[in-house]
């Protein structure tokens, strides 16, 4: 894991210290509420419904058990016992009082964690593949790609006040893991013909208010143009992007504006005209930063577990869960889990102080002090001896954390909602409540096979709705909850944006609705498909049909 | 042709904590129960400008009105945003087990 150098250090600590004294400063009426909100925002401290949030990066979403308990900590003794892990990989305190921020920041400070450029028009959090360095179809690591991004990003004074808010995602794997399609800048690492690694380098994905899919702005982009790239992709959106209307900002609009064809001409004349040589990374701090994410020491072992496999003949609970939580790790005698943070009748994303501790000590034990925070919301368990996993499922269930639910239709991605956020129109999370609740048997979930529900509580779509198999937006119709359905909707190497029914439905119709469209899918699947599989085949009209029938 | 003026009530946010209040007429009250309904449009703008402005900044965040139906003398929000203010928490069990206060 990448370690903070001291330069690193002093900077989190500066910004720590700076923003005690514009809190005081605040609390001491030297600061107007109109001066001091950019101030908080730019440490990710929001004002919400009920409460302030913070909103913590986990950059690339990986963290160590120290990290992570240092997280329970402060939830334990600044908040109110839990945390919400976000779909960019991140995390929120629900209710920090503004007075404890600074030291919640400096307890960040101490395990190398901060809140900064977690909001505002500012390059934001680098996300990434959560089965980085482990995943069997993998070119390379793409955090140490993710974390030069984050050097080059942070404070970065010509892209701190962008436009609009700037969001990068990284994978370095064939299947994307990372939904770099749906990003402001996708970055995938590829091999060329001559086998050289480089990037494939997408622009103008997003979802929001216009959901876009990116498109290709370079085939192949080599190495070491990596951030000069970056910076000239940056500075025509910086030059050219609008800024008269916050809903037009984003780069996708820009792009979609000018043309894929025009948004390149400009971005590569203005790469041609850069001193590449002063922006360009320094290979020896490639490969620092390299050394970092270096495999950790693996045993040697065969693959097949004598264990592993007599636990799963004696115990079927673990034997479902191994089914569906785990992932094949490229070193023999390893998987990769997942720790499902959807149990039934949950608040998706959500960990208690106690749980976030169960997590942490699991893996310091047995999973090279390693955890990834994913973008739908769970935990993985990155590098786990096969001999250990069943000790790794018991300690799971001791703490709650045992649902054999990931990729099934209970596995919800939910945002915060009308039950925590300012922006939200609707609630997300008892309405994924409901639906894990109807779903709740798990013979049935694994009968259903893989389904991605997607739930937002706004337009701005932080629950990823429109890339959700099934996606569900929530609005407000005069002061009441309505719920739009999506269909169709997939962020990986095959995105596409969902399509919707049609008109939408109240809160209660929801899990009613849910179940007919599955029961349309069971219907009309054939023999191996999944959910969107069949979707593409039959197209929309048969769950047109089964969800609006009664009502025509 | 424009819409009437509807009850309403004047709300903030505490600035220390965030808090969701009402405005009793008086002072600021975490209790929606005991918040002022206002009648009149006129007042009502003066009353929001009045806490929006300097006088209430240094303790509070900002201050708007939220229209309300009234019954038995207690004001309730008319839209589920407010409504879910009003409640000071979300609507379902967030934390199922809360840590004591000693903890």
């Amino acid at each position: 894991m990448y370690r903070y150098d001291e330069f690193d250090a002093d900077l989190v600590r500066e910004r720590v210290d700076e923003f005690r004294d514009q809190v005081r400063r605040r609390i001491d009426g030297a600061l107007t509420e109109a001066e001091f909100k950019p101030l908080r925002l730019m440490n990710g401290l929001y004002l919400q419904l009920h409460a302030y949030m913070l909103r913590v990066a986990i950059p690339y979403g990986t963290l160590n058990s120290r990290q992570m308990r240092q997280l329970a900590m402060i939830a334990e003794r600044w908040d109110r016992g839990y945390g919400h892990f976000t779909t960019r990989q991140n995390i929120q305190l629900n209710w920090p009082k503004l007075r404890d921020v600074p030291d919640i920041l400096d307890a960040l400070a101490e395990v190398e964690m901060h809140a900064i450029q977690t909001s505002g028009n500012c390059i934001r959090n680098v996300t990434s593949d959560p089965f980085a360095g482990l995943a069997t179809d993998e070119i390379e690591d793409p955090r140490t790609t993710a974390e030069l991004i984050r050097q080059w990003s942070t404070m970065h004074p010509e892209f701190t006040f962008l436009g609009r808010k700037f969001k990068i995602a990284v994978t370095g794997a064939s299947h994307d893991r990372a939904a770099v399609r749906v990003h402001d800048i996708g970055i995938e690492i590829v091999r060329n013909e001559a086998g050289d690694v480089g990037y494939r380098m997408l622009v103008g994905g997003g979802l929001g208010r216009t959901p876009m899919i990116g498109k290709v702005l370079r085939e192949f982009l080599p190495r070491q143009d990596l951030l000069p790239y970056l910076e000239a992709a940056l500075r025509i959106y910086n030059l050219y992007g609008r800024r008269d209307n916050k809903y037009k900002a984003r780069i996708k609009i820009l792009v979609h504006e000018l043309g894929i064809d025009t948004f390149r001409e400009e971005v590569e004349a203005e790469f041609a005209s850069l001193d590449r040589a002063i922006i360009a990374e320094d290979p020896a701090e490639r490969a620092r930063i390299a050394a970092y994410f270096a495999p950790p020491d693996f045993a040697e072992l065969p693959d097949e577990s004598k264990m592993l496999d007599a636990a799963l003949a004696q115990d079927p609970d673990f034997a479902t869960w191994v089914d569906q939580n785990t992932f094949p790790h490229r070193v023999p005698g390893y998987l990769a889990a997942t720790i499902s943070l959807k149990p039934i009748g949950g608040a998706p994303g959500d960990a208690t102080a106690e749980q976030m501790h169960a997590m942490a000590d699991i893996a310091e034990a047995l999973s090279f002090d390693e955890l990834r925070i994913t973008h739908e919301q769970n935990v993985v368990l990155p590098h786990i001896r096969k001999d250990a996993l069943y000790q790794v499922w018991r300690r799971l269930v001791a703490a709650g954390l045992d649902a054999p639910n990931r990729g099934l239709v209970t596995d919800i991605i939910a945002c915060p909602g009308l039950d925590y956020c300012s922006l939200a129109t609707a609630r997300s999370i008892p309405v994924a409540q409901d639906i894990a609740q109807r779903f709740a048997s798990v013979e049935r979930q694994r009968q259903i096979g893989p389904l991605a529900i997607k739930i937002s509580g706004c337009i701005n779509a932080c629950g990823h709705h429109h890339v959700g198999h099934i996606g569900i937006l929530g609005l407000d119709k005069a002061g009441a909850e309505s719920y739009q359905i999506t269909l169709g909707g997939d962020p990986t190497n095959t995105a596409a944006l969902g399509e919707r029914t049609g008109p939408g439905f109240g809160y209660d119709q929801v899990p009613d609705v849910i179940e007919r469209l599955v029961d349309t899918y069971i219907g009309a699947r054939e023999e191996g498909e999944t959910f969107l599989q069949t979707y593409r085949r039959v197209g929309m009209a048969p769950f047109k049909e089964a969800i609006y029938a009664e009502a025509a | 042709m424009p819409r009437s003026f509807q009850p309403s009530i004047l709300t903030t946010q505490s600035l220390l904590d965030g808090d969701v209040l009402w405005w009793t007429g008086r002072a600021w009250s975490r209790e929606i129960a005991r918040a002022q309904v206002i009648e009149d449009a006129e007042e009502a703008a003066r009353l929001e400008a009045l806490a929006s402005g300097p006088a209430h900044a240094a303790e509070t965040v900002g201050a708007y009105l939220v229209e309300v139906s009234v019954a038995d003398g207690a004001p309730y929000p008319t839209v589920r945003r407010e409504q879910i203010r009003a409640e000071e928490s979300p609507t379902f069990a967030y934390r199922p087990e809360p840590l004591s206060e000693a903890a």
